[in-house]
């Protein structure tokens, strides 16, 4: 029976070309149409720790979000198999190098110890003597798993025999061996493998060629299992469509806004974003840049050059995460201060502290709504797809300027390392809004008290001096600390937060899905909401009804259409998810709404939540054994 | 939008006797003798006594964070290369707290000037040592004499890359005046180390003090600190170092190191960015009518790389 999903895991030590094989399945399925997400995990190394690619394909929706158990599992190393066994759904299948088989516990030595006497204890359980072989056994006997052992190096050196490759070279082409098995089980065509290498490789066309030759070998060393996972034929319909990453959308989206600056300290999991940038930061015939990408000393410098050229009339950015931003915060305050739009996207990883570096977190609400002294408007947005990053960037700035207000887009790991296939964003739904702008002015003052939003000259306009200072100041921007001035100016720059949630349309505050009458209601922001909308059509499966609320704006936060939007729900039917030990968003609804809501079910362990996951902790709170369900699955 | 008076209604709020008057003399009369247009000069400071300055002067004035007035002012100058941008701050402020700032301007060779307005302490808080006061130095406020070392202005400011390096004092105008200019008009990162005296909180490094130490480098009539070819930057450098290690006694003041030959950040962005500095982050086109530049048919060809045509089987 061909399959309507596939779930997988590629897994290999870290810098042997695992994302690589990613790119080349997921672009090759796209191709022929199927839907394709995947997460990258990976530790804060360069060589050696254990990576991995945990994916989804689907022939009938673009996947929404992962799960467990999966039904293939592509090892390029023992330890790969010792991490991920017990996630190799019954009937699945294990591909791994022949040379793997007689590895024991002991000689995968990046293994933690903590993870290794997990392990171990695991596989005393049951009654396994930690070498790769008997747990493969087990598989095969226990969960009815096909072995598919492969003499990697023999099929690597069949091929460096053919094209006269130095064998230093070998581990090259391991990434050769991962996607060709997987295309062998899912019987993907040679033409949509050829299209992803051409793409991946571009020019290199010899590598293309030995790719391809590869791929042959393996077809021929698997024998049977060819179409052994085949997937049904598509039936997504979509004449094209992106593969990209988060990082990738919202770098686009930048480009699209018209970003003239992006300045950055290197940092995962938002460096990417920038160096994306830089490579569409002039092109002449179309009317793109300049944009000036600026790889600064600090991030302190980073937040604050953004400010300066705000302050220009570029538009003006900045990307980081949690231990960058938290550096930008007096620049914050400064722009705060003076009504300077910039915007921050903040990628979130695990703290505290550098935490962990590369892994995903959603615990940084607070920080980005509250960080900075003083009380001052920002906006805080997030969101909870690729698409919808791609749309908040462009709303970013444009609330930015219009509001002359900082703006954080309040973004995670998850979502800057998947890679997933998005529909074509529509571009004639986009506008490009810069709020009041004076060209030229008689007496200037930049920040007159005639309105709210006061119009903003840039330095540089001819005949307009302005002046702005991080003290309180009057209108022409001089420091000033009469009273009466204080509360007029002060007073100003807060009640921007009314007319911003005035002005701000409610679907772009909160996005509402599923039932209209639940029996529960599903409360989240960012990264979880489609693991949670796929949770819900599950649930709707089993004649329970439910609802989703996605927050976008958290800040200024919608307590209107919040309030609205739970109307006919008792809080007790309340669930927040949240990549967090706090459930935090918990807190800022009953800060601003009253409304307490107090079952959650949340994960912070850095590996995102899944499917799976959130059934079983739906599960549990709807028996009313947990009120609090903090999640763990995933190595 | 000529002006020959470029003082604000703002009033100046220094201590009587204070040096950064003499400094702001000194501002007002490089503006004015190179006519600069007070909307296309913008003045920014970073924290405390000295970056009230932008305030005093009829340009436009950026008040910035302490220790952050470089990194404004890159931003700033970048993203409208057409300004004339300066920049003030304390010994605190661009060498405590900013130091990484200084010496990442020093490294892109910005065309941006720095002026130092160097006291030795942290005024506004009562005069603490700043890293510019000698090892062992008492003054008014400090409970025990200074336990940490001064580093020299000039020294880092050749080290990291400065292309003018000049000192100067506050109560010579004219000569402050004079290396002003020359900064302003140098095409690249220029530093300017003002001496100046705190009456309130130095009452070692007094101008009575600067009056009997000061000497000028310029009337050494051998002394030359332009290199006037590529080849001669390293000599030239090795003896602005040497005058540079003078602090005791005799204190030289005047132009250390004048290079012209080290490409300009905006030069290297240009060799990139093609139409840049013409075209530049505050002057080109992002929207039509609040229509993006971008539209559906050249977003798929901008983006090819990131869109796969479907082709089912």
């Amino acid at each position: 029976m061909p399959l309507t999903e596939l779930n997988a895991i590629l897994g290999g030590p870290q810098g042997s070309g695992i994302e690589t094989s990613m790119m080349i399945i997921g672009r090759a399925l796209a191709r022929r149409g199927y839907g394709f997400l995947a997460n990258r995990e990976y530790f804060s190394n360069i060589v050696g720790r254990h990576s991995y690619i945990h994916l989804r394909v689907k022939s009938d929706e673009y996947p929404r979000s992962l799960t467990y158990p999966v039904d293939l599992l592509v090892a390029m190393d023992a330890e790969t198999i010792f991490m991920h066994f017990e996630d190799v759904s019954n009937r699945g299948f294990i591909v791994c190098d022949n040379a793997s088989l007689h590895k024991t516990l002991e000689e995968a030595p990046s293994i933690e110890d903590i993870t290794r006497e997990r392990i171990k204890k695991r596989c005393n359980e049951l009654g396994l003597d930690c070498s790769v072989e008997s747990i493969l056994k087990y598989l095969a006997e226990k969960k009815k798993a096909s072995l598919i052992s492969l003499q990697y190096e023999k099929i690597i050196r069949e091929l460096f025999d053919k094209y006269k490759i130095d064998p230093r070279q070998l581990s090259r082409y391991l990434s050769g061996i991962v996607f060709s098995a997987f295309a062998v089980l899912l019987a993907l065509d040679e033409d949509s493998l050829r299209y992803a290498l051409s793409l991946h490789f571009k020019e290199r066309a010899q590598i293309v060629e030995q790719n391809m030759d590869l791929y042959r070998i393996v077809v021929r060393e698997m024998g049977g299992y060819k179409g052994a996972l085949i997937l049904a034929p598509p039936r997504i319909n979509q004449k094209k469509t992106m593969f990209v990453t988060g990082n990738d959308i919202v770098a686009i989206a930048k480009i699209v806004a018209g970003v003239r600056y992006q300045s950055y300290y290197p940092i995962t999991p938002a460096a990417d974003e920038s160096v994306l940038l830089e490579r569409y930061s002039f092109i002449e015939d179309e009317n793109i840049g300049p944009l000036l990408v600026l790889q600064t000393e600090d991030e302190i410098a980073a937040i604050t050059s953004a400010i300066g050229a705000s302050l220009t009339g570029a538009r003006s950015s900045t990307s980081t995460s949690g231990p960058g931003f938290d550096l930008m915060v007096e620049g914050l305050s400064w722009a705060g201060m003076n009504e300077a739009p910039v915007v921050i996207t903040y990628y979130q990883r695990g703290g505290p502290s550098t935490g962990q570096p590369t892994r995903g977190s959603q615990s940084d609400l607070f920080n980005a709504i509250f960080a900075g002294h003083g009380e001052f408007a920002r906006v805080v947005l997030s969101s909870g797809d690729h698409l919808e990053a791609f749309y908040d960037t462009i709303l970013a700035f444009n609330l930015a300027e219009e509001f002359q207000v900082p703006v954080i887009h309040l973004l995670d790991k998850f979502l800057a390392n998947s890679t997933a296939t998005v529909s074509l964003p529509r571009l004639d739904e986009i506008k490009i809004s810069r709020g009041a702008i004076v060209r030229e002015a008689k007496e200037y003052k930049r920040f007159s008290l005639a309105s709210l939003v006061s119009p903003r000259a840039f330095l540089g306009t001819r005949g307009v001096v302005m002046w702005y200072t991080g003290d309180e100041h009057d209108e022409y921007g001089h420091i000033v600390e009469d009273p009466e001035n204080r509360i007029a100016m002060y007073s100003k720059r807060i009640k921007k937060m009314s007319l911003i949630k005035d002005r701000v349309p409610s679907e772009q505050k909160i996005g509402i899905y599923g039932d209209r009458n639940p029996d529960y209601m599903f409360v989240g922001w960012g990264s979880v909401k489609n693991t949670v909308l796929e949770a819900i059509d599950v649930l709707r499966g089993r004649g329970i009804r439910a609802k989703y609320l996605n927050i976008k704006m958290l800040w200024p936060f919608p307590e209107r259409e919040f309030v609205e939007a739970a109307e006919n729900v008792p809080a007790d039917r309340m669930i927040v998810v949240e990549h967090s030990y706090g459930a935090n968003i918990a807190k800022l609804i009953e800060m601003n709404t009253g409304i307490s809501i107090e079952k959650s079910i949340v994960k912070f362990t850095g590996r995102p939540l899944t499917l799976k996951e959130v059934i079983e902790g739906f599960e549990l709170i709807e028996s009313g054994k947990e009120k609090k369900v903090v999640c763990r699955y995933g190595a | 939008m000529e002006r020959r008076n470029y003082r604000t209604n703002v009033w100046v709020d220094w201590c009587p006797g204070c040096g950064n008057f003499g400094i702001l003399t000194g501002i007002y009369r490089a503006l004015e003798e190179l006519s600069l247009d007070p909307d296309r000069t913008v003045i920014v400071s970073g924290i405390g006594c000295s970056s009230k300055i932008p305030h005093f002067v009829y340009a436009n004035g950026v008040h910035t964070l302490h220790g952050r007035a470089i990194p404004f002012a890159t931003g700033i100058k970048l993203a409208n290369p057409e300004l004339t941008v300066i920049v003030h701050g304390g010994d605190g402020d661009l060498l405590g707290i900013g130091a990484g700032h200084f010496v990442a301007l020093g490294r892109r060779n910005l065309d941006i000037v720095v002026i130092l307005h160097n006291n030795g302490v942290y005024g506004l808080t009562k005069g603490q040592a700043s890293p510019t006061l000698p090892l062992g130095v008492k003054t008014k406020s400090l409970v025990e004499p200074n336990i940490q070392n001064a580093f020299n202005p000039i020294m880092l400011a050749l080290a990291a890359g400065y292309t003018f390096v000049a000192r100067s004092y506050a109560f010579d105008t004219n000569h402050l005046k004079n290396i002003i200019k020359e900064a302003v008009l140098h095409k690249g990162a220029a530093f300017i180390d003002v001496l100046q005296p705190c009456v309130t909180f130095n009452d070692v490094y007094t101008a009575d003090f600067y009056r009997k130490s000061v000497y000028k480098l310029e009337d050494d009539k051998a002394w030359d600190p332009y290199v006037r070819k590529p080849e001669e930057a390293q000599e030239k450098m090795l003896r602005a170092m040497e005058k540079a290690l003078q602090q005791g006694e005799k204190i030289p003041i005047g132009r250390f190191y004048v290079n012209p030959f080290v490409s300009t950040f905006e030069e290297r962005i240009s060799q990139r960015l093609k139409a840049y500095p013409g075209l530049n982050p505050s002057n080109s086109v992002i929207e039509v009518q609040g229509e993006p530049v971008v539209n559906q048919k050249n977003f798929e060809k901008i983006f090819r790389d990131f869109i796969i045509e479907t082709q089912t089987l």
